[in-house]
Parts: C-alpha cells; structure tokens; sequence
C-alpha cells in the first residue's frame, strides 16, 4: 500500500454527508506535498473525490483496495492556502487581521487599516497586569450612599454642581480621547486595547456618578476647557495621547480629586473622589508605563512629546489662569461656604492646589523619565484646565 | 494604438466588471497598456475578435474552437485558469430512481442546461452517446437560460440541480465544479441526489488571439498575467472572482471531445 503521513476512516458518508468534515482538517494539518489515506465504502466518493480535488487544487493519486475490501483513496495537498504561524514580530502585519496571536493565518487576507503596527510603540511591559488590576477594581456607582444625599446651602451647593459638571466635562474627553486609539491598535496588541477599554468603562462610570452627584444643579462649560479639550481630541498620535492626558492631565487631576475629597461636603462626594481617584491613578500608571518605555528605546521621542506640549500650550495661548467658573466654585468648596473669612481659607487651599499639581507633576514627569530640568519647562506649560 | 491590448469579456454578470477593473488596474501597475470591452454574448465577442475590434478575448471552449476552427486552427491560445484544465461532467441521479447504471437511464427524464452550455449540455450528452447510449430513450428537459452566455452563469446548472432534488427529472448533467462546490457548501441532499457517471475530461475556458497579435503585446500580456498570485490580497480577490488559484499557460489538447460532438450535432 503506498505511504499515507495521516489515514482517516470515512465510514460509508458521501461527499456531501459530512465526509468533508474529516477530509479537509486532515489536509489542513499537512504540509505541501503530504498525503493523506482516506479509507471509505461509499461508491461516489470514488467520483466526487477526485472532482473535490481539483476544485480545491488537491491531487487526488487514485485509490487502491484495502485488505477487508474498502476503497483507500490518496490525496496530495495542494500548495494554495497553507496557513501560516504568526511570526511574534516587533513590527506586527496589518494582514493578520483580527486573528487571535498564536493562531494559524491563511495568506492573501486583506491588510488592516490599523496604524499601531510597532511593539514599542503599542504595547508596554506592564499592560496585561493593569488590565487584570483594571478588571479587579471595577465598582458600582449603585454602591454610593446615595440617600445619604442633602440639601447643602445654596452656595456650596452651586459650587460643588460646578465642580462635578467640570469633573464630568473632562472625564468626557477622556472617555473619547482614547477611544480614538483602540481601532489603530493591531491586535496582536490587544492588551492595550483591552486596558483602554476598561479605562472607557472607567469614564463612564465617572461620568455617570459626577452627574448624579451634581443633580440639577450643573455649572458652566467654559471656553477654556472646551478648546483645552479640543487640543487633546486632535491628538493623532497615541504615545503623545498617553501623555498629555494620562501623565500631565489625568495626573494633575489625581491632585485635584484628592482636593474635592478633602473638602467634600458630605460622604458621598468623598467616596466617589476617592473611588475615582483610585480609578484615575491606574489610567495615569498606564500612561507613565507607556511613555517610560517609548523613552528607553527612542530618546528622541522625548522631543517629540515636548514640541507636543508646547503645540498645545501656543494652541492655548492667551488663556491665562485656571477657567474662573472652575477656580472660584474650588474656593467655596474648600472654604464650605461663601462667608468671607471661610473664603479666605478656601482661597489658600486652591493656592496649595496648585502647588502641588506643580510637584505632583514634577514627580510623575520625573519617574516617566524626564529630566528635572525637562520635567520643570513641561510642568509650566501644561495647560491650566488641569486635564 | 500602439501597444495597446483591447480584451473583450463576456458581461455574463454584475462582477465580470469589477474583475476586469481590478485586472486593468493590475496590468497598467505592471506597466501593460491595458483596457478591456464588454459584450452581451460570446457570439459577438467571437466576430469582434476575428474582425479586429479587439486583441484578446477571454472565451469558453465553445468560443476558443469557434475561434480555431475560423482561422484554420492560425488563431493564438494565450492562457487558462488552473480550473479550465480537466473539467468534467457529472450525470447526478435521485436515490429513489432505481438507476444503477448509464443504462438504466433509458425512459428516464434527464435534465439538463442550456443549448451552448459545454459542461451541462453539450459534453454530457455527446459522452452518453460514446458510451452507446440512445439518447432518443430519453426524455430531456432543457433548462435554455442565459443562451449566449454559454453557460457561464450556471443558473441552467442550478436549475439541473434543483429538478432532480425536487423530483422532476430522475437525472440531470452538470459541471463537476458546481456538483462539488454544493455539495461542499451543504446544498446537496446526499440523501437524496448521488453522482452515477463522470464523464472523461475536457478543458474550458481560453484566452484567444488573432495570429497578427505581435510577439511583443503576447508576451507583455502573459507576463504580466501568470505573475498574478492567490497570496496576494489584491490579486486574490480577482482570482476568487474569477474562479481559479492560478493562470497557466495554454494547451490545445483538452478541446478535441467538444469539436467532435459539435460535428455531431452541427454545433458549429
């Protein structure tokens, strides 16, 4: 009997009775040239076969009888769609498509249209580990001590309305920014999409909290933060995206979270700055993960991510200090009312505020892998919105 | 002109314009001055082709003998698919018609495609009657739709395959590539409809050329056309369309079953 690598018992099924089903994943496991035995009873296999074959640029070699007097029909495979491992390459091919990493990919696909092809560019080390953290630490806004809301007196009140339709205002772009970046990802790098995801979920939930919390009672959207924002969304390139919101923007607003809930007026305005806060720090974790590593193999990306900043900062320029609404509603939160000596207080309180986005900023800049000197001039030039 | 190669093709169907696009496109890339001209029928396309009109015309083995036998066999055959190469005919029979063999056949109702189909009409037939069948013993039924096209289409073939299933003929003539293709897409009731008879091989469809195609404009088209490959994604999808894996080079022998049957028949 002539050599066979795999041998399959087709049992009495026609071609078009489920035979395929044994005949084609025999032949998909052989490389070019292998051949397969497939023994069968059926008389038209003795026809249908050999036409398959050709249909699918297989050679069929004839068949011969068994001993116990069944057919044993040879096929060679054919040299068209082998599928091919996954090389795991730096620099991932767009024509892999969706196909999971560690899949076989037939050739001839279509190529993707993402654009975040390159490794370093796309995946950092630490990215599956914040996914599994991100995974762990989602919460239920239904968890909040809503009830426990009261009426607070009417200044404090428009205040805090003023905060939360700001905080939810900037958690809007941060919920799109990277959104943006999740379809240009290959996904041979899906944990970084799969991070992103569960930072959009994040944001919603942000969202959704800081509008309850501010009830009927929303603030201004100012001019400031809307082109502020606006910088932030034009952003074409995902390692400059990573920075300015998650390292400066969402990093300042770790400070500015930590202020709300220092100064909340009740519990549940502190709850969910802290629940957020804890949220934020990932998203600004993942961001300084990124761009450390950007930094380690591409030193001149550090240039890049400056002339970012300062394109931003001369798109800004004119705007001069925190957007009033913001800054003032920040003073009567921390000052628990609008009386003037309470105000005072306040007053200094958002002057430390300040201070310390400055150093936290410093900080974050620092263990991203800026200079002091570098991390100084970016600090100053971050945009006075916060985010 | 100059340079220039006018193909004609057979629009026997909304994609044949989107392949011929995407090959034009392909073969000025490779630097081919190419265009393309449809007809409604390879009748036409075949008298365009010997008046001059066009180069090149893409044409089913009833066009490329047509062609041969116009120009006293001087005519030039360019190229074919992978897929024109060995087709057969299959006579397919319902499992509850008692034919075990051609010769139960006889007071049977065979159907089958149209008049200038090769594989569901033309060649099935001749074949039975090679094989000492009487084909007044039978009863046909025709299936003449898109007559010009030459079967092309393969409604006639799908029209074949649905009377058997439905029990309106006990038999029916089809191309090998429809009978697997159903079949492997589960189309086909295996419980009910079964292969009997293969017919012996022919070739199909054919690039053909006047012999004043010169040497220059032949070689720039079949270069550039068996440079076309299944692993490239813009090729693939013109080759999918278009039916094949492959373009291989031309060959003469697979057309001689079809030449004798039209003497038969005064097909010609």
């Amino acid at each position: 009997m002539t050599a066979a690598a795999i041998a399959i018992d087709g049992g009495d099924l026609p071609l078009g009775g489920g035979l395929l089903a044994l005949v084609r994943p025999a032949l998909l496991a052989m490389a070019p040239g292998g051949v397969v035995a497939l023994r069968s009873s059926s008389p038209g296999v003795r026809q249908d076969l050999p036409s398959w074959c050709r249909a699918e640029r297989h050679e069929y070699l004839g068949c011969e009888a068994d001993p116990d007097g069944r057919d044993r029909h040879l096929i060679r495979r054919g040299p068209f769609g082998v599928p091919r491992a996954i090389p795991d390459a730096d620099d991932a091919d767009p024509h892999t498509g969706f196909a999971p990493r560690g899949s076989l990919v037939e050739p001839g696909g279509p190529a993707y249209p993402v654009t975040l092809t390159h490794r370093d560019l796309a995946l950092a080390p630490e990215t599956r580990q914040l996914y599994d953290q991100a995974v762990a630490a989602q919460w239920d806004a239904r968890e909040l001590a809503w009830d426990c809301v009261r009426p607070l007196p009417p200044a404090l009140e428009r205040a805090l309305g003023q905060v939360m339709t700001f905080l939810a205002e900037n958690e809007l772009s941060a919920l799109y920014v990277p959104s943006k970046f999740v379809a240009r990802l290959h996904p041979a790098f899906a944990e970084t999409a799969m991070f992103l995801a569960t930072q959009l979920m994040d944001e919603s939930r942000h969202i959704d909290v800081f509008l309850r919390r501010a009830g009927q009672t929303r603030g201004v959207s100012s001019v400031t933060t809307s082109r502020s924002l606006l910088a932030l969304l034009q952003l074409e390139d995902f390692t400059e995206a990573a920075f300015l919101l998650s390292v400066l923007g969402e990093g300042t607003f770790l400070d500015l979270l930590r202020f709300v809930e220092v100064h909340a007026p009740d519990e549940v305005t502190a709850d969910l700055a802290r629940r957020t806060r804890a949220d934020e720090a990932r998203h600004v974790h993942f961001g300084i993960a990124h761009v450390r590593h950007v930094l380690s193999v591409d030193p001149a990306a550090g240039g890049r991510l400056e002339s970012a900043v300062r394109r931003r900062a001369a798109a800004l320029h004119g705007i001069d200090g925190v957007p009033a609404p913001i800054q003032d509603a920040l003073i009567i939160l921390a000052a628990g009312g609008d009386e003037p000596g309470r105000v005072a207080r306040g007053h200094e309180a958002f002057q430390q505020l300040l201070v310390d986005m400055h150093e936290g900023r410093l900080k974050r800049l620092e263990h991203a892998g800026f200079s002091p000197a570098q991390a100084h001039v970016l600090s100053e030039l971050h945009t006075p919105n916060f985010m | 002109m100059g340079n220039s190669i006018l193909l004609g093709a057979v629009a026997y169907d909304p994609k044949v314009v989107t392949i011929w696009e995407g090959i034009r496109a392909y073969f000025r890339d490779a630097g081919v001055d190419f265009d393309f001209a449809l007809f409604s029928n390879y009748e036409r396309q075949v008298e365009e082709l010997l008046a001059g009109h066009v180069d090149i015309a893409w044409n089913t083995p009833l066009g490329h003998v047509r062609v041969q036998k116009r120009t006293g066999g001087r005519a030039q055959a360019l190229g074919m698919r992978d897929s024109d190469r060995d087709f057969h005919a299959k006579v397919i029979v319902r499992r509850d018609a008692q034919i075990r063999s051609l010769g139960d056949l006889a007071g049977k109702t065979l159907a089958v495609g149209s008049r200038d189909s090769t594989q569901a009409r033309i060649l099935p037939l001749h074949f039975l009657r090679k094989e000492g069948l009487d084909l007044d013993r039978l009863k046909l039924l025709p299936f003449d739709t898109d007559l010009g096209k030459h079967g092309d289409t393969g409604s006639s073939e799908l029209d074949v395959l649905r009377a058997v299933a439905e029990g309106r003929a006990q038999a029916g003539a089809v191309g090998d590539l429809i009978w697997v293709t159903e079949q492997a897409a589960g189309r086909v009731d295996a419980k009910v409809v079964e292969v009997l008879w293969t017919t012996p091989g022919f070739d199909h469809c054919m690039f053909d050329a006047l012999p004043t195609l010169d040497d220059a404009r032949a070689r720039a088209f079949q270069d550039a056309l068996f440079k076309m490959s299944w692993e490239v994604p813009s090729h693939r999808r013109l080759l999918e369309l278009e039916g094949l894996r492959q373009w291989l080079p031309p060959r003469e022998t697979g057309y001689e079953s079809l030449r004798v049957a039209l003497d038969e028949i005064g097909g010609w």
